[in-house]
């Protein structure tokens, strides 16, 4: 009988104390979710609103689910962000929601710390995976599965220095070009101006083997970074035809005095690069001395008008308590065309969903800072641009892989070694560092 | 053998120490060297080395010491209280290898010599040694499965070593050789204790085979005794009948052998007188048989003093009067005896157990029932002898083990009866006791 009544006792105890910490949580306290992001643009350009698309984004998402606050830490630079992150999930204080450089992605999802949103993706009636650029999506996956989603992506395009070609007699390419009409070009243009014997006028800066390969539809690298593809035929055109523009320059370096001075008329820059520079306050402190304007990059004989496209990833902790809720921030961010027009607004890259960045309301907000003379960057090309480009590898080792390859290529420059040849030794290089 | 009881829960004890040791450190060496790295701004680094990185070191710091103070305290209550149930033991034992799964999990499988402990335990309180060899078996299987090398193949797994390579090499050295040391110490502590219990067990099988070996001793010894007994009875028998026939000689000796002799001579006289003086002949005669009528009852009272026991013992009929009379005439309790039987004569073990069981029975009602009448009542039924005893006294309805009722339940089983004792009306005995009529005398 005693021990009965002693049973009793303790479970009606027990389920009053249950009772009572779910009353103090429910009334006293907001949830609170965690979200960790840096200050400043990923793009590495100057970015002074870097928070009002979040703060946008944040009011938004309280007013739809009362009760729910989220918290984040400004003023993080790009810089530091990965180290702040990193002692975040050390002491096992991940936010909830965080951003994702592009760095840090595979390490993060292979170390099992983002939450997989493959079940949340098909479940959620509210989301569609094709409002997204393809491309932009692809970038959060690994293993098959979708880690992060992208928040805002920004492709490669090429700068053309307007007035240089004018004066050579050359009109604005347009958008379908090639890798022949660019050689065309710059056989022209790379010539001594002073007669003091040096070349000084320079067809291109900083227009790699790489930019190349893209646009000839190769690869480097296979998805998951255990293959190396150097000794494509791809890649093997790209590398040539690169060596063919650089003897142009008769052993001359190009230098970013050369090209800020306008003597140089292409160099591949980013939508965010362009985007920045083409505005005020930057526009009067950049490339003043001349006309300019983007392009997309030159077709390789195998390949199309392509480049890489870079997005900025956001994705939920694995180890977060509110899933759910984490899950529709994130929506809110990389779902809501509200949201997402914010960024043509405020930041310097394009929308990751399709509807936004081939709107014209997008398309109104980049010309309201524009002269009348600039052609702004038509949305459906940009829409094809990003939509048809090649995601930045994100396997674990891709930045060393990238460097030796580099290193390889730099050697073939060099030492003048026949292409075909070195380029198969250097894929045997590669794949013996990916396989260690 | 108590050297051995001594040496077993030392090493348990030394066991425990140690794996508290062991849980602290590992734990807390992460939960130090987390600190440390984020003071020194290498966390990025570290991550890129890292395999997987723990959930919330300091957490994990404390619910390890929750479940080792859970294992410590299953452990102190089996050594000190000792369950009486052996389901409460066994369900203790599971208890701590769930714990010390959950440790050696939140450990992420750096740390698992606290399995060697849960095992150690499972053994010591295993009786059988068969069972004990399958527990150690099992405890070294449970202990490579968890291997961390065999488990991060398949799993990312947090290592001690990545925090441990944070330090310099010195440092590392020390640590290192310090985490090798104590793991490698709980294994042999782990095996010593093995060894330990296997050599226990051994001693007392030893043990019991020596006591054995004794009682089968003692036994033959018993059965010669009793072979020795059932001749020394047979003789006994013999020298009792021996007796006996010279107690007869002796007793046809004085009386008939006494009287015929007369009688013998008697006669003779007279056939020497018959013819002489036929008057004298008729008075002798007469006095011959006189004489013959003495002897005869000479030899009826011979016969009689024969008898072995029935003259030597009051009756059982008379013994339960002289109580009847007795209490009836000493106490205000009435008693009325109703017997039913012709004759009281029975084995003495029998009318011993009728007598003590009225007078035990009487007692209690005077006693504890306060009546002021009992009834008691004898009948023959078939073989068997009813008695029942009635009072009007107050009864009980729990039967008090005070009353003396086990005695005569004893008496009566001895006898192969039954008795009954209902409290609710008075109180009432009902016996039914089977009576060995064919030995009866008359």
């Amino acid at each position: 009988m005693n021990w009965k009544k002693w049973r009793i006792a303790v479970a009606v105890l027990l389920f009053a104390g249950i009772c009572l910490t779910a009353a103090f949580f429910r009334s006293d306290r907001d949830t609170i979710l965690e979200f960790g992001m840096f200050a400043g643009s990923n793009w590495d350009v100057a970015n002074a609103d870097s928070c009002i698309i979040i703060d946008k984004a944040i009011k938004k998402f309280e007013k739809t689910h009362p009760g729910v606050r989220i918290h984040y830490y400004s003023g993080i630079p790009k810089n530091d962000y990965s180290e702040w992150l990193a002692r975040k999930i050390l002491s096992g204080e991940t936010p909830d929601v965080f951003m994702i450089l592009s760095n840090d992605f595979d390490k993060l999802a292979s170390l099992g710390l983002l939450a997989s949103l493959d079940d949340r993706m098909s479940q959620d009636e509210d989301f569609h995976k094709s409002a997204f650029f393809q491309t932009a999506l692809a970038s959060g996956r690994q293993n098959g599965q979708q880690y992060a989603l992208p928040y805002e992506t920004v492709p490669a395009l090429m700068f053309v220095n307007k007035t240089l070609l004018n004066q050579e007699g050359f009109g604005v390419p347009d958008n379908n070009w090639d890798w022949d009409w660019l050689l065309r070009i710059c056989k022209r243009i790379t010539k001594d101006t002073d007669g003091d014997g040096r070349v000084d006028q320079f067809g291109t800066y900083n227009y790699g083997w790489m930019e190349a390969v893209y646009s000839n539809g190769g690869k480097l690298f296979d998805e998951n970074g255990t293959e190396c593809y150097i000794h494509s035929e791809q890649v093997a055109q790209a590398v040539r035809y690169i060596h063919e523009l650089s003897d142009l320059n008769q052993g001359q370096k190009v230098t970013q005095e050369d090209f800020d001075r306008g003597h140089v008329a292409f160099m591949p820059l980013s939508f965010a690069e362009y985007r920045t520079y083409k505005t005020y306050p930057y526009k009067i402190k950049k490339y003043t001395t001349f006309q300019w304007d983007c392009i997309t990059l030159p077709a390789g004989p195998q390949g199309d008008n392509i480049s890489i496209v870079d997005s900025l990833l956001i994705g939920i902790s694995r180890r977060s308590c509110q899933k759910q809720l984490a899950w529709e921030f994130l929506k809110t961010l990389t779902c809501d065309e509200e949201i997402q027009m914010e960024i043509f607004r405020h930041s310097q890259g394009a929308s990751v969903l399709k509807a936004v960045t081939s709107s014209r309301q997008a398309e109104e907000i980049l010309r309201q800072d524009m002269e009348a003379s600039d052609r702004v960057i038509d949305h459906t090309l940009l829409n094809t641009v990003i939509e048809n480009g090649i995601e930045i590898p994100r396997f674990a080792r891709y930045g060393e892989a990238l460097a030796l390859a580099e290193s390889e290529i730099s050697k073939i420059y060099e030492e003048e070694k026949n292409i075909d040849s070195s380029l198969k030794i250097a894929r045997q290089t590669i794949n013996h560092f990916l396989a260690q | 053998m108590n050297i051995k009881r001594i040496e077993i829960p030392l090493v348990k004890y030394l066991m425990l120490f140690l794996n508290w040791g062991m849980v602290l450190a590992v734990t807390g060496l992460i939960l130090v060297t987390t600190n440390n790295i984020r003071d020194s701004y290498i966390a990025r680094d570290f991550l890129d080395r890292a395999e997987a990185v723990p959930w919330k070191p300091g957490a994990i710091f404390g619910i390890c010491v929750v479940l080792m103070g859970i294992l410590t305290l299953s452990f102190v209550l089996r050594e000190i209280i000792q369950f009486k149930d052996s389901r409460a033991e066994a369900g203790s034992l599971a208890l701590d290898f769930a714990v010390s799964i959950g440790i050696v999990c939140l450990l992420n499988f750096n740390y698992n010599g606290i399995l060697l402990w849960v095992f150690a335990n499972v053994i010591f309180h295993t009786k059988n040694s068969s069972g004990q060899f399958l527990f150690m078996l099992l405890a070294v299987l449970s202990f490579v499965g968890t291997d961390y090398g065999l488990v991060s193949i398949n799993y990312p797994l947090y290592s001690i070593q990545d925090y441990i390579s944070y330090y310099n090499a010195g440092q590392q050295s020390y640590i290192l050789g310090i985490y090798n040391l104590l793991t490698s110490l709980n294994m042999v502590i782990f095996i010593i204790f093995c060894v330990l219990v296997i050599q226990e067990q051994r001693g007392t099988i030893q043990e019991v085979n020596e006591l054995y070996g004794k009682l089968s001793v003692a036994n033959e010894e018993l059965q010669q005794a009793n072979i020795q007994l059932q001749k020394y009875a047979v003789m006994k028998e013999k020298m009792g009948q021996t007796k006996e026939r010279n107690r007869l000689a002796r007793e046809i000796h004085d009386t008939l052998g006494h009287t015929l002799t007369g009688i013998s001579a008697g006669i003779d006289a007279c056939l020497a007188t018959i013819d002489i003086a036929p008057d004298k002949t008729k008075s002798q005669l007469e006095v011959i048989s006189g004489v013959t009528r003495e002897g005869i009852q000479e030899i009826r009272r011979s016969v009689n003093r024969l008898r072995p026991d029935a003259l030597e013992r009051l009756s059982l009929e008379y013994a339960i009067q002289k109580m009847v009379e007795d209490t009836n005439a000493l106490t205000n309790t009435q008693i009325f005896f109703d017997c039913q039987v012709q004759s009281l004569h029975f084995c003495e073990d029998e009318e011993n157990a009728i007598y003590r069981v009225i007078q035990e029975s009487v007692t209690n009602a005077i006693r504890h029932g306060q009546a002021s009448r009992i009834d008691i009542q004898m009948k023959r039924r078939d073989g068997d002898i009813l008695l029942t005893i009635q009072d009007n006294g107050k009864g009980c309805e729990k039967m008090n083990p005070g009353f003396g009722l086990e005695h005569i339940r004893e008496r009566i089983a001895l006898l192969n009866g039954t008795v009954v004792f209902d409290g609710t009306h008075g109180f009432l005995v009902d016996a039914i006791i089977p009576i060995r009529w064919g030995e009866e005398y008359d």
